[in-house]
């Protein structure tokens, strides 16, 4: 809800600042964000009482004072003639309708009219259904204008099942299901109650003579239709919030008076409905239960202020203003004070738990921490994947409402998202990739079952070193780290076929994906279960651009040179160089010669690297290294 | 000149793995609310609508029940959990108090776009004795967030609103740029929700807290983009060791 901060302060007595009233509201709990003179605002779904100046103005009247700024019609006002059936009381408890005849309107609108629209109000449309809108931004009550002369018969309301048309004011058409609150007259559907007028009877630059509902619709009548139906309104989010029952003659009041500022009135009627009495809401009073709750030591009588403020009246109970749909128990009223107060200054008071252990929980994390160091010692990372697929089978679990057709399963299994997460990997030039992911997996027999699991999934080069860097990831490697140490087999290792993927690359993959129940007690016995000390590192930001490997096979004559050699190459270091390694190292014992093998990975922050970039850092690399005596490359 | 025999064989880096940083994230905050008194405890991710959202308060009309965009499973028979709380649920009705319970893991919401996932990771507790009172929230509150962001933190806690606490609060802190940025909600238990899971509301009260691990996570490792954590990218990954 957007409302400009000079009106808002026309309400009150002292003219805050922006940052005070930024500060209160805040500290009253209505979040928002300042435009220049706009305050957006981010109101709680329970307080629909604050969708409107005056609403707002009422709640910051504690520390800013009020001004009754309002006029309204003073006149006597006719009863009005009308016929109006409510086959529905429940939903509609109390509904009035004012009608108002005009002579020449003028053209101009009053200021305050003409800069709600330039501020906030956007497009005008005509008289009746512009003055109904600014009522609803002053003072959060919506109404509905219908032309007069439209109507030729008994308005009935009824909640009904529905099966045809409806062409709302906008020209939209809406094909209305299920149960609804509707108005119509002569069987034909002309408002669907608290979301949109329809186009029948709407106002019009024309329109002379208009009948104005002012209703009070049971919240949950109204819920869930604007969403239903897209037809996103201010009446609608206003009505589903709950709005002032007691209210609408004040309302109906105002917006005859801004309908005399700008026409002359001939005729004006008005009839209130009211088909069950409104019982308001008595809460005892208990001041010791609120400081309970809070941790305060508040007195009966800053209790009682506080709430006054707050415009609850105080006798023997505290009467809950109409407007409060929020207020139900002392919790709630704690609350008040406390908004009052200001959470800030409530002085905290130390807590002491007294320590619960839950043995099960223990062991579970005990075992999946074991997993966790085992596999993170020998370099696996650990992935989260979304459980969500389109991969259907009789087990899985469907989601009726998925993100889209992609995601319109709950997998069954870890493999295809370790899979995914494998070719993501080789396509961003990984060579050595050792994944794991333990999660719960969720699969429906007659009934849902869970089961948390461990999956693994291998490729590529066994390691980045020169004694792992020609071997490679194999069934062999898995299965001497998993069911080496049990005394039977219990990890299945398979691997899985490179042409039923979308890859050029060879590179064999193997995956295993175990129940952590089925791992038996004996795999942990060896494991040294790791203190887990958590840094938080900075983090900086990955490239998005590729990476290219270089590698140089040195010789080495003079042996005193090779850790020379190693040291220099070991403390490269350039932007652009993003890792390096030795891949390769052999003594020749006959030739009495070193082969260094060294492999540089660069990769760019900001770009692809040329060729001719790579190169020229080459040559300032390998330039010093070459000049000295004894180190060559061969067939370079 | 060396003998070849000396040449000592390049020492070998240990290559290690990693946790993912979310996970590394739920630990560090299960570890800190362990050593307050907290208890971890389980639950399942498909949940009914009746612990997710009926014994929480959140009644079928509510608007509230609309800021949750819920998955549904197989014919409205079961939602993806929206947040951990269906597990408080679950640990109330099955211990007495005094009780202080937490809960961590994967909660889903039908958003998808540049700051939200579908799946996220939440971490919530509860503390049920007699004369728990919003002041002892403060406190425990202050302690959690003086463990993460240093005891000189600004901290603004405001007025909110959720169906399961009463007073409700969300707490904001101040960040560098100065601007306050929310970090978690919480609130004295609703009086209702106590009263659904059997326990006397007259005699116990309770409070309750959660917060979003990865925006935890994304503060204190500098990481910017949500999505950066599930795309799997070990470069991404490797920085975590």
């Amino acid at each position: 809800m957007k409302l400009v901060y000079q009106d808002l302060i026309k309400f009150l007595s002292t003219k805050p600042s922006k940052d005070l009233l930024s500060k209160k509201l805040f500290q009253l709990g209505h979040e928002h964000e300042i435009n220049g003179e706009i305050f957006d605002m981010e109101l709680t779904p329970n307080r629909g009482d604050c969708l409107s100046l005056a609403g707002l103005a009422r709640d910051l009247k504690v520390f800013f004072g009020s001004t009754d700024t309002l006029n309204l019609y003073e006149d006597n006002i006719e009863p009005l003639d009308i016929n109006f059936v409510n086959f529905s009381p429940k939903d509609c408890p109390k509904i009035s309708f004012l009608e108002i005849e005009i002579g020449e309107a003028s053209t101009k609108y009053k200021s305050y009219l003409e800069s709600y629209f330039h501020n906030i109000g956007g497009n005008k449309t005509n008289l009746f259904t512009d003055i109904s809108n600014y009522i609803s931004y002053e003072l959060g009550q919506p109404t509905h204008c219908y032309d007069r002369n439209t109507i030729h018969g008994d308005i009935i309301f009824e909640k009904k099942d529905c099966n045809n048309t409806f062409k709302t004011l906008l020209g939209s058409e809406v094909a209305l299901k299920g149960n609804n609150c509707i108005f119509a007259v002569n069987d034909e559907i002309v408002s669907l109650a608290g979301i949109m007028g329809g186009a029948s009877t709407a106002c019009s630059l024309n329109t002379k003579k208009v009948l104005i509902e002012c209703a009070y619709f049971n919240p949950e009548s109204i819920i869930g239709k604007s969403i239903k139906y897209n037809l996103a309104s201010d009446a609608a989010h206003k009505f589903e919030r709950g709005v002032d029952i007691e209210s609408q003659e004040k309302v109906l009041r105002r917006f005859a008076k801004v309908v005399s500022d700008h026409a002359e009135i001939k005729t004006i009627k008005i009839k209130t409905f009211s088909s069950i009495d409104h019982h308001s809401l008595y809460i005892s009073e208990n001041v010791n239960k609120v400081n309970k709750i809070l941790g305060t030591t508040i007195s009966r009588n800053e209790y009682l202020n506080y709430l006054g403020e707050l415009g609850f009246e105080i006798s023997n109970k505290i009467k809950i203003p109409s407007h409060r749909h929020d207020i139900k128990n002392d919790n709630d009223l704690a609350e008040e004070v406390a908004r009052i107060i200001g959470y800030d200054n409530i002085i905290s008071t130390p807590i002491k738990i007294k320590k619960i252990t839950s043995h099960e929980t223990k062991n579970a994390n005990h075992y999946i921490g074991k997993i966790e160091t085992l596999l993170t010692k020998h370099g696996f990372s650990e992935i989260i994947n979304s459980p969500f697929t389109s991969k259907v089978s009789k087990a899985s679990i469907k989601i009726d409402n998925p993100l889209d057709s992609s995601r319109n399963n709950f997998r069954t299994s870890l493999r295809e998202s370790l899979i995914n997460n494998l070719l993501y990997n080789e396509r961003r030039q990984k060579d050595s990739i050792k994944l794991f992911e333990i999660s719960d997996i969720y699969t429906k027999d007659t009934e849902v079952f869970q089961q948390k699991k461990l999956g693994i999934i291998v490729s590529g080069r066994l390691g980045h070193n020169y004694k792992d860097f020609s071997k490679k990831l194999d069934y062999d490697y898995l299965n001497n780290l998993l069911n080496g140490s049990l005394d039977k087999h219990v990890f299945e290792i398979t691997e899985i076929p490179r042409n039923e993927l979308n890859t050029k690359k060879k590179d064999k993959i193997f995956y295993v994906e175990i129940s952590i129940d089925d791992i038996p007690s004996n795999f942990y016995s060896d494991i040294n279960l790791n203190e887990k000390n958590i840094n938080f590192i900075d983090y900086k930001p990955i490239s998005d651009y590729p990476s290219s490997t270089r590698d140089f096979s040195f010789s080495i004559d003079d042996l005193s040179q090779v850790e020379k050699i190693i040291n220099i190459l070991d403390e490269v270091s350039d932007d652009i160089i993003k890792n390096s390694y030795i891949f390769d190292f052999y003594k020749n014992e006959k030739t009495k010669t070193v082969k260094l093998g060294y492999r540089f990975i660069f990769q760019s922050h900001v770009k692809t690297l040329s060729d001719v970039e790579i190169n020229d850092k080459v040559q300032n690399i390998l330039g010093p290294i070459l000049q000295m005596e004894g180190v060559s490359i061969p067939g370079m | 000149m060396s003998n070849i025999d000396n040449i000592k064989l390049p020492a070998i880096k240990e290559d290690f793995g990693t946790l993912h940083p979310i996970n590394q994230t739920k630990d560090y905050l299960l570890n800190l609310l362990s050593e307050i008194g907290f208890a971890e405890v389980h639950g399942p991710e498909i949940e009914t609508e009746e612990f997710n959202f009926d014994m929480l308060n959140i009644k079928k009309s509510h608007p509230a029940r609309q800021m949750h965009d819920t998955f549904y499973t197989e014919g409205k028979t079961n939602v993806l959990r929206t947040h951990t709380s269906p597990v408080q649920i679950r640990s109330m009705l099955e211990t007495k108090p005094p009780l202080a319970f937490t809960s961590a893991g994967k909660v889903y919401r039908k958003d998808d776009d540049a700051t939200h996932l579908p799946m996220f990771h939440q971490i919530e507790g509860i503390y049920v004795d007699e004369h728990v009172t919003f002041a002892n929230l403060k406190d425990l509150i202050h302690k959690i967030l003086h463990n993460l962001f240093g005891t000189d933190i600004g901290i603004r806690f405001r007025p909110s609103y959720f169906p399961f606490t009463e007073p409700s609060a969300e707490v904001d802190i101040l960040s560098n740029n100065g601007k306050w940025l929310e970090i978690l909600g919480c609130g004295v238990i609703n009086p209702v929700v106590l009263e659904n899971c059997n326990i006397d509301s007259n005699k116990y009260s309770g409070l309750a807290f959660g917060l979003g691990i990865e925006r935890i996570a994304m503060l204190k490792f500098g990481v910017n983009d949500i999505r950066d954590f599930y795309k799997s990218n070990l470069d991404f990954l490797a920085q975590f060791k």
